[in-house]
């Protein structure tokens, strides 16, 4: 058996307590290595969970939407064609009585005219008003000056709009969504705002087309407005996600509102 | 208890053949640095089963220029595995650079062949080290694969990496016998540990798993 001198196992005590903490070192890092990766991954589902939140409430501003619109082509049509119709369906049945005068009849034939001619104006108007032809036909440019100019006869406004780009530059599908995004805004503003002066301007510079929009109205506040699901802004800013563009939207209780809605395009 | 440490010693020559067959079940299968670390595992074995009996199993005996193949297969293969694992262009440099050094060693004293190549081993040791650092880093937000090798690879490399530094000055000092046995025991506690720990990897990662 050999022996272990005084020397010798002191050199031994300090490699070997060396190796101990080497070894203590890396099982604290591996440790370290361990509790930082459940943390982290708590966090990413987390922001996984947040995220499936917020697709959530999109969904349902989304079939809020779609119902309050149901809603309301459903209540245009009954109003404007379906009670109309039922007046013309009246007087057609009288017509039918043999023991009517020429002159009754006239005046049955003169009133169905009327009505026909406004069930025809409406069924127009609320065609035009789901999808405008002149979009269709003509391109956002034609559809946003149409757009500003019925605005501005229909209601006190005062409408400055300067529509200037190439319009080959965006699918018709983004054309849409600009459009409806305009519509939008002009819905808040007659329905909310009390504004006098209204500015648009959609234009066109280093290959950014830029939706710019300004009212002088009485302004809300932006947080409880995007709380408001089904409600205009939630539809601006989904639109401008399909749109792949930037929305910046700026008001203040009394300071009237200003959005800019930014798309890089290809030139 | 001698008998106890002797056991364990011939479980740590034995196991490792045992884990590259284990592993070597799975080599076409799976990706290529699944196939770098079959490779690593089996060159590993062969050293160890020469070194033993050329030297059986005893740390004196010259069957010392066994560490030179050991360490110098273990920078090459560890470092194309995390080559594949990190896919970072640097480690072939670093590889390179690592090698030339070992070269420039041989050249400028070529009687190391017959020492322990301290610096060598320690350097090329930290390399990997840090190669598996880098890895536990890139581990935290992404699930990869080989995680638990990666453990048991800084563990290993990292406490063992003053054993092999310490070999020259107990050599030369003449310790006796019982003071070697200590180093080679500790050794041998952290080997089968590593063993152990590539041995759950493949159990619950690479292990041919019936298909329900």
């Amino acid at each position: 058996m050999d022996q272990i001198t005084d020397s010798e196992s002191q050199i031994i005590d300090i490699i070997l307590v060396a190796i101990g903490l080497l070894l203590l070192m890396s099982v604290v890092i591996v440790l370290f290595f361990y509790f930082s990766r459940k943390r982290i991954a708590k966090t990413q589902l987390e922001k996984a969970n947040l995220v499936i939140e917020h697709q959530k409430a999109l969904l349902q501003s989304t079939i809020i939407t779609q119902e309050e619109e149901r809603k309301r082509i459903a209540q245009d049509m009954h109003d404007a064609i379906s009670s109309k119709l039922n007046i013309v369906s009246l007087n057609a049945n009288f017509l039918l009585d043999e023991t009517l005068t020429i002159p009754e009849a006239n005046k049955m034939g003169d009133s169905i005219l009327k009505v026909t001619t406004t069930v025809l104006e409406s069924s127009r108007r609320i065609a035009h008003a789901l999808l405008p032809p002149t979009l269709d036909k003509f391109g956002l440019e034609a559809a946003m000056e149409e757009l500003c100019e019925e605005v501005g006869d229909a209601r006190q406004f005062d409408i400055d709009y300067r529509v200037d780009f190439q319009s080959e530059n965006i699918t018709a599908d983004e054309e849409l969504h600009f459009f409806r995004i305009a519509q939008e805004l002009f819905n808040n503003s007659i329905k909310y705002s009390e504004a006098k002066h209204i500015k648009l301007h959609l234009t066109e510079a280093e290959n950014k087309l830029v939706l710019f929009y300004t009212d002088d109205g009485k302004g809300f506040n932006i947080s409880e407005a995007k709380k408001a699901k089904g409600l205009g802004m939630s539809g601006i800013e989904n639109r401008a996600v399909l749109l792949d563009a930037t929305v910046h939207i700026k008001s203040e209780k009394g300071e009237g509102m200003e959005v800019r809605i930014e798309k890089t395009v290809k030139s | 208890m001698k008998e106890f440490y002797r056991l364990i010693g011939d479980i740590v020559i034995y196991l490792a053949p045992i884990i590259s067959i284990l592993y070597f079940i799975g080599f076409i299968k799976f990706n290529r640095a699944y196939k770098v670390f079959t490779f690593y595992l089996f060159f590993i074995s062969l050293v160890q089963i020469g070194a033993y009996y050329v030297g059986r199993g005893y740390w004196c005996e010259p069957n010392l220029y066994y560490s030179h193949y050991y360490f110098i297969a273990q920078f090459i293969l560890l470092s194309v595995f995390y080559n594949e694992l990190l896919e970072l262009k640097w480690i072939k440099y670093v590889l390179g650079a690592g090698l030339i050094f070992i070269a420039y060693q041989f050249i400028d004293d070529p009687s190391i062949y017959y020492r322990y190549n301290s610096i060598g081993m320690f350097f090329t040791q930290m390399i990997i080290v840090i190669y598996s650092i880098i890895y536990f880093y890139k581990s935290l937000t992404v699930s990869r694969g080989f995680i638990i090798v990666n453990i048991g690879i800084f563990m290993y490399l990292l406490s063992s990496a003053l054993i092999f530094v310490s070999g020259n000055i107990v050599l030369s000092l003449d310790f006796s016998l019982e003071t070697k046995r200590i180093l080679i025991n500790v050794n041998r506690f952290l080997s089968i540990t590593f063993q152990t720990l590539i041995f759950i990897e493949w159990w619950r990662n690479y292990r041919p798993k019936k298909i329900v």
